[in-house]
């Protein structure tokens, strides 16, 4: 059974055809037809987060944001007992749940669907998000990028498609946490494919050379424990470009471009590094 | 399907290499907009979307389609022979890397969970179930015969054993396919 219906798409953001443009698709899950008002209020919402984020906000005129409504028999998103959940198990359209492989805040719908509806909808489709119309924080990256309407949950969602959508790798050096880490003192001396990290601490060699200034010291920041994360704060200006100790779920031996950035934690901006790589990749789709 | 043999490596890095000296050397001296034109006559608005499916280490073609759209630049195409972690590209008849991109592996058998509030920070955990599709596009060109996914292996022993995210061997080719025509 369906639970739920396509009703239609809505290009709520339009700034060209799509075949020129990047064209990133916001898909209802979990709301009501009587609650699609709603959606069209926390897709525009989500537009306009987006599009105030640096540097997308520089690149407006690159991006077409699409809404596609799909309402679900009932409200919200299974929220599983076994992960301290309420139990609820709402009939909903791509089958969204918290509480995925055991982890409370996961939340991941049948994503293969919900590419399927996207595809259908937006041929052109660059990157597809999930709406989940659920108070309970919570989400999750792959390709689709799943976020519910907790407060602060789209910052989930932008993280995510620094991921999908541009290949960005995570900037914290931890992996389930500081406190609770074994094996994760000293990454190995494999250079990363991606751009935002690297183990080249070498000033006319590594990644990000043309953006570090000649003043700014090579490695900005060690490690003194590699035993644990490094405590210490920034020990230059915000926004300064350098090798920070500390990245990719390891505590020494690769380095991240600045102290902080959104792929290390969220409510950040993207750092300059990030920014650079998401213009470039972005760059074709501005009109000529 | 198969992985190459060393000759034909060693010749294949050699015109990769000639490629994208001269892909650089261009793109080095362009503004943006003469950038979009090249990329335009590389055929990038014509893209071939792959979707392929996972399932713990088996990756498996879903399907492909042929779309008008505009494919996101490509990332640089020289120098990964050493490097670990997850991309695509797309080949030539005689094995020249045409384009590339590099993805945060959508393969992987753990999570991001994020914090509830502000203050926070966000953690890894293990999701050994991990299963599910992931999408690849590529410029749909004459050039373009074959795309190859590469990946690196997870560890097989210590405490990162078996999680892809911490996997610290150069990336393999772990699947090659022809584009239909």
């Amino acid at each position: 059974m369906a639970n739920g219906q396509i009703v239609g798409t809505t290009r709520i953001v339009e700034t060209g055809p799509p075949e020129q443009r990047w064209n990133a698709v916001i898909v209802s899950e979990g709301y009501r037809s009587d609650e699609m008002a709603q959606f069209a209020t926390d897709a525009k919402q989500f537009a306009d987060t987006l599009l105030s984020v640096a540097p997308f906000d520089r690149l407006r005129a690159a991006i077409n944001i699409y809404r596609v409504d799909v309402t679900s028999t009932e409200s919200g998103a299974k929220d599983p007992k076994k992960c301290n959940g309420t139990g609820a198990k709402p009939r909903t359209f791509f089958g969204a749940s918290f509480c995925s492989n055991g982890i409370r805040r996961l939340l991941i719908a049948n994503n293969g669907r919900v590419l399927d509806v996207v595809k259908k909808q937006v041929p052109q489709w660059h990157m597809a998000f999930l709406a989940v119309n659920s108070p309970i924080s919570g989400g999750s990256g792959g390709p689709v990028a799943t976020f519910s309407r907790a407060p602060g949950a789209v910052e989930i969602a932008i993280h995510e498609m620094g991921h999908t959508a541009f290949g960005l790798a995570d900037e914290y050096e931890y992996y389930s946490g500081c406190a609770s880490d074994k094996g994760h003192d000293k990454h190995s001396k494999t250079e990363p494919v991606q751009p935002n990290i690297t183990t080249n601490k070498n000033r006319a060699t590594t990644k990000w050379r043309s953006l570090i200034q000649p003043a700014t010291p090579v490695p900005t920041t060690s490690n003194a424990n590699c035993a644990n994360c490094d405590p210490q704060p920034s020990p230059v200006a915000v926004g300064t470009i350098g090798l920070f100790e500390g990245a990719d779920y390891f505590h020494c031996g690769v380095y991240r471009p600045e102290f902080d950035c959104r792929m290390r934690n969220l409510n950040r901006p993207f750092c300059a590094v990030c920014q650079q790589v998401i213009v470039k990749k972005l760059t074709p789709f501005l009109p000529g | 399907m198969a992985a190459s043999k060393s000759a034909r490596k060693s010749r294949r890095k050699s015109k990769s290499r000639k490629a994208a000296k001269k892909t650089s050397r261009a793109k080095s001296r362009k503004t943006p907009a003469q950038a979009k034109a090249i990329e335009t006559s590389l055929g990038l608005n014509k893209a071939v979307r792959l979707t392929f499916s996972y399932d713990g280490d088996n990756v498996k073609l879903v399907s492909q389609q042929r779309t008008e759209m505009t494919v996101p630049a490509s990332d640089t195409v020289k120098g990964y022979g050493k490097y670990k972690g997850f991309w695509a590209e797309l080949k030539s008849g005689s094995d020249k890397t045409l384009y590339r991109t590099v993805m945060h592996n959508p393969t992987k058998n753990d999570a991001e969970v994020f914090p509830e509030s502000p203050g926070e920070v966000i953690s890894r955990q293990p999701a050994p179930k991990r299963k599910g599709v992931f999408v690849v596009v590529v410029p749909d060109t004459d050039k373009g015969e074959e795309v190859i996914l590469c990946r690196s292996a997870p560890e097989t022993k210590g405490p990162t054993r078996g999680i892809r995210a911490l996997a610290s061997e150069p990336a393999e080719e772990i699947l090659r396919l022809k584009l239909k025509k």
